[in-house]
């Protein structure tokens, strides 16, 4: 028989602080425009594929369009005077740059976003039936729709900013500012499930076309609402870099 | 020789039905099927690889490609295996243990199948000793690990001390590519290259299986 532990057990984690406010969208509304499609295709901007290829496309884009299921929440907070490395909601300290991104706001949103697991389904499907053109332009759309999700979740702030107030972009764990491991915090502060996003011990989410992050609300004289995480990122030669 | 550009054209724009049938008119005209290969879709595939490469393709025009290619592979395989002839090489691709990402793996899947490589695709979340055990059962020349999180690169790491522990490191070549890898920590795992993109993982693939 084993012998009994006699250390203590860690106390349970304290309950994360109530938000001022939650809303959950589902769905959530997406404007494809060609534009955008291409792009999330990895043509530059204001580039288009030749007339053959566009045709290819537009076929996969309608078989996309029905798996798309955009819903998203988030969670407001006030926030608790971020400094250059941390950043503290209730209870909650989130490591890393991220403070200097929301240096200036007066609120915290935590949000995620997600474009649903049916689209990476039938990317997987038709990979599998040997059509990697299909499946790889599938899971493209799959990527923009998280993003176009999390942009529609996050206008549904607006109402809550004051005339003289704006909002930062989004920052996400695992860019520049917060490691990915951050990511357990950010699920702690808002109901993830009622948009039927997971987090897996791997911090992946599912369904894998998922955006989650924090967006900071405070005086436009203050906040800053152009830093993209890239400027304080040492990997130039990544292909994401903004 | 034979006036393969109808079927170069066909590749290079990614028309499978019009590749097919070049392919077809072609054999009907008793070409060698290797000649098939070496004069028409492989330099047909290094062009699609150079517009990539040079900002004129991008991987939309990749895949379609190599789609084209691969429904002329089928075509041909049979008759190419009937002369004796290989594939360039035998590949092993899987996204490591913890990752779920796949599709970047399936385009450099797609570009390798297209250019005359076998590949051997083990899916996604592959604990290292389903790789040990592909390897070794296939003979593959190759392995190709994909990891697309900072949490899971650390598998790759892994995957390569299985491949040691199990006295094969030696007979494979190990390419690594994903998102957040970078060629320091190639390096720094010990693995043989570093493959930027699929045109890139092709090209590397072809060098390290070069006698």
């Amino acid at each position: 028989m084993p012998a009994r532990s006699t250390s203590p057990a860690a106390p349970p984690a304290a309950p994360p602080p109530a938000p001022l406010t939650s809303e959950t969208c589902d769905p959530l509304p997406l404007t494809p425009r060609r534009e955008d499609i291409y792009r999330c295709l990895g043509y530059a901007r204001r580039a288009a594929p030749p007339a053959d290829v566009a045709r290819e496309i537009d076929r996969v884009v309608a078989e996309a369009l029905p798996h798309l299921q955009p819903r998203g929440t988030y969670s407001l907070y006030p926030l608790d005077g971020p400094t250059e490395h941390s950043l503290a909601i209730g209870g909650l300290v989130l490591e890393g740059n991220i403070g200097e991104f929301l240096h200036g706001a007066t609120r915290v949103a935590v949000f995620v976003a997600t474009a649903g697991g049916a689209i990476t389904r039938r990317a997987d499907e038709r990979c599998r039936a040997g059509d990697a053109f299909a499946g790889w332009v599938l899971d493209a759309i799959g990527s923009w729709a998280a993003e176009a999700a999390a942009e529609a979740l996050l206008a549904r702030l607006d109402p809550h900013l004051q005339p003289d107030e704006g909002r930062t972009l989004p920052y996400s764990p695992g860019y520049c500012g917060m490691e990915l491991a951050e990511q357990r915090k950010l699920f702690r502060l808002m109901r993830a499930d009622a948009a039927g996003v997971a987090l897996l011990p791997s911090l992946l989410m599912e369904p894998l076309k998922s955006v989650s992050g924090l967006v900071g609300l405070g005086p436009r004289a203050l906040v800053r609402t152009d830093l993209t995480p890239c400027d304080r990122c040492p990997l130039v030669g990544c292909h994401m870099r903004r | 020789m034979y006036d393969f550009s109808k079927l170069r054209a066909a590749v290079l724009a990614g028309r499978a039905p019009d590749a097919t049938a070049a392919a077809r008119d072609a054999l009907a005209a008793a070409v060698d099927p290797v000649e098939m290969v070496t004069a028409a879709i492989g330099p047909a595939m290094d062009e699609v690889g150079r517009l990539y490469e040079a900002g004129e393709y991008f991987v939309p025009e990749l895949l379609l490609s190599a789609r084209a290619t691969k429904e002329v592979f089928q075509l041909i395989r049979p008759l190419l295996a009937q002369r004796g002839a290989k594939p360039t090489g035998r590949v092993v691709l899987g996204t490591v243990q913890g990752d779920l990402h796949d599709i970047g793996k399936n385009l450099v899947a797609a570009m390798l199948e297209g250019s005359g490589f076998e590949v051997i695709d083990l899916g996604v979340n592959v604990a290292p000793q389903k790789f040990v055990a592909a390897i070794t059962e296939k003979q593959a020349q190759i392995v190709g690990l994909s990891a697309l999180l900072t949490t899971t690169m650390p598998a790759m790491k892994t995957t390569l001390e299985a491949l040691r522990a199990a006295g094969i490191r030696d007979r494979v070549k190990v390419i690594i590519g994903g998102a957040p890898v970078t060629p320091a920590f190639a390096r720094s795992i010990g693995a043989d290259a570093y493959g930027e993109n699929a045109a890139v993982a092709v090209d590397l693939a072809r060098r390290l299986v070069a006698p």
